[in-house]
């Protein structure tokens, strides 16, 4: 138990909290403009479309209407990038939480659910937990720990979880059946079309995405460049999936980042430094 | 090194438990409606080897006779939200009337549709492999 809670919150320095919080929020703003803008095309559509999940009927959220779609658009827009400067880490980390969950429940009450989000979900919701971290900062944080060890773990259950997902829904026929086949049909690119008349090779796809999924949770027995080279393959995944059926997973690509060594990515000081050397 | 108080542990402890606990429950008994505690689904339907695949568009036909393909582009309605609905188009399909008029909200300026319908192409499928053939079948139609 001591070495659960120790593993739970095993420090990281603070400036790769500060990392970290800034590509969540940056991506908020990216997610709503450009990866899934469709989400503010449901301002148009009628809203007995509109089928709320559970906790839209719960808490209960409003039909939306497009005074409501497009109020939540711009506040998320201006508190996100305000809380990508790392400023007023709680309030604004709570409100971008509180503004992106509500966009989810209008973007998923119209009759399909995403499940590719999961990560980024708790990201969100523990990031104003671990209060302020300046970037650059290498003041270990037990906080910090924490919120990325849960969101690390959340990355994973979509995987591992997927496995059972597959065995409750399609059985153990699932590793034959023709899923992916099915996929290329409805989505997929010229590569996935050359892929798919391959014989056979849609079926062991198939048995290697369900290996890999119970295995994922051994990323966390991985150490140092080994776990690196494990979530380069976790990259290369969705690399491929892309390329056959141009689904990218985006958001949970970006929780995934909790697994590396962000606070070495110092974009504004690399370019400062760049204008110090080309001032002398 | 900033540490966590005992009550700040426990608190984080109780949290991480909690939402385990929702997670593995949504994944054993849940459903898609209790988001974001659902199971993750994706692609985990198991259709049979030669069953043929159905792939699901949503067109109209203008005043002028032209076919308008009824995208997520043109309506902002996916196309899965048609599938996760069908049933209700297929028992009522003057429902379509909600895609025509979230067309029209989107495209002010285009010509009126006399028709709207939801067509399934079923692509063949043989030892899990496409086999590029198909057939198309009507299974929602609607006019103003």
């Amino acid at each position: 138990m001591a070495a659960v809670r120790r593993w739970l919150f095993e420090p990281v320095p603070r400036g790769r909290v500060a990392a970290f919080r800034t590509l969540v929020y940056l991506f908020v703003v990216a997610d709503i403009t450009v990866v899934t803008p469709w989400v503010r095309t449901h301002a148009d559509v009628p809203g007995d479309l509109y089928q709320p999940l559970l906790v839209g009927r719960l808490l209960p959220l409003p039909t939306p209407t497009p005074l409501l779609v497009h109020g939540i658009f711009w506040v998320l827009v201006v508190a996100s990038l305000a809380a990508a400067t790392g400023r007023a880490p709680r309030a604004l980390g709570w409100t971008v939480f509180a503004l992106y969950f509500e966009w989810m429940v209008i973007a998923m009450s119209y009759g399909k659910v995403d499940h590719d989000r999961f990560g980024f979900l708790v990201a969100l919701a523990v990031l104003p937990t671990v209060g302020r971290a300046r970037h650059g900062d290498a003041t270990p944080t037990e906080a910090g720990g924490w919120a990325l060890r849960v969101t690390q773990i959340a990355v994973v259950c979509t995987y591992f979880l997927a496995a059972f997902a597959k065995l409750r829904f399609g059985g153990v026929d699932w590793l034959w059946s023709s899923v992916l086949a099915r996929a290329i049909i409805r989505r997929g690119t010229d590569f996935a079309d050359l892929v798919a008349q391959v014989p056979y090779l849609l079926i062991a796809a198939q048995v290697g995405i369900v290996a890999f999924e119970l295995a994922s949770p051994l990323i966390f027995v991985l150490k140092g460049r080994r776990r690196y080279a494990g979530i380069a393959f976790f990259y290369s995944f969705h690399l491929f999936t892309y390329a056959a059926i141009t689904i990218s997973f985006a958001p949970h690509l970006v929780a995934m980042t909790s697994f590396l060594p962000l606070e070495k990515v110092r974009p504004l000081e690399w370019l400062r430094a760049r204008v110090r050397v080309a001032q002398t | 090194m900033d540490t966590l108080t005992t009550r700040g542990r426990a608190a984080r402890l109780l949290a991480t438990v909690a939402t385990g606990a929702l997670l593995l429950a949504g994944t054993l008994w849940g459903v898609d409606d209790d988001f974001p505690f659902g199971p993750f689904r994706m692609y985990s339907t198991a259709p049979g080897s030669d069953e043929p695949a159905p792939d699901t568009r949503v067109e109209g036909v203008d005043t002028t006779g032209a076919v308008v393909s009824l995208t997520e582009r043109s309506t902002g309605i996916r196309r899965a939200e048609i599938e996760g609905q069908m049933a209700a188009y297929e028992a009522d399909p003057s429902r379509l009337r909600q895609v025509a008029d979230a067309y029209v909200a989107r495209n002010p300026a285009a010509a009126a549709l006399v028709e709207v319908r939801i067509v399934i192409r079923y692509e063949g499928v043989r030892d899990s492999r496409p086999t590029r053939t198909h057939t198309d079948e009507v299974v929602a139609a609607w006019r103003p």
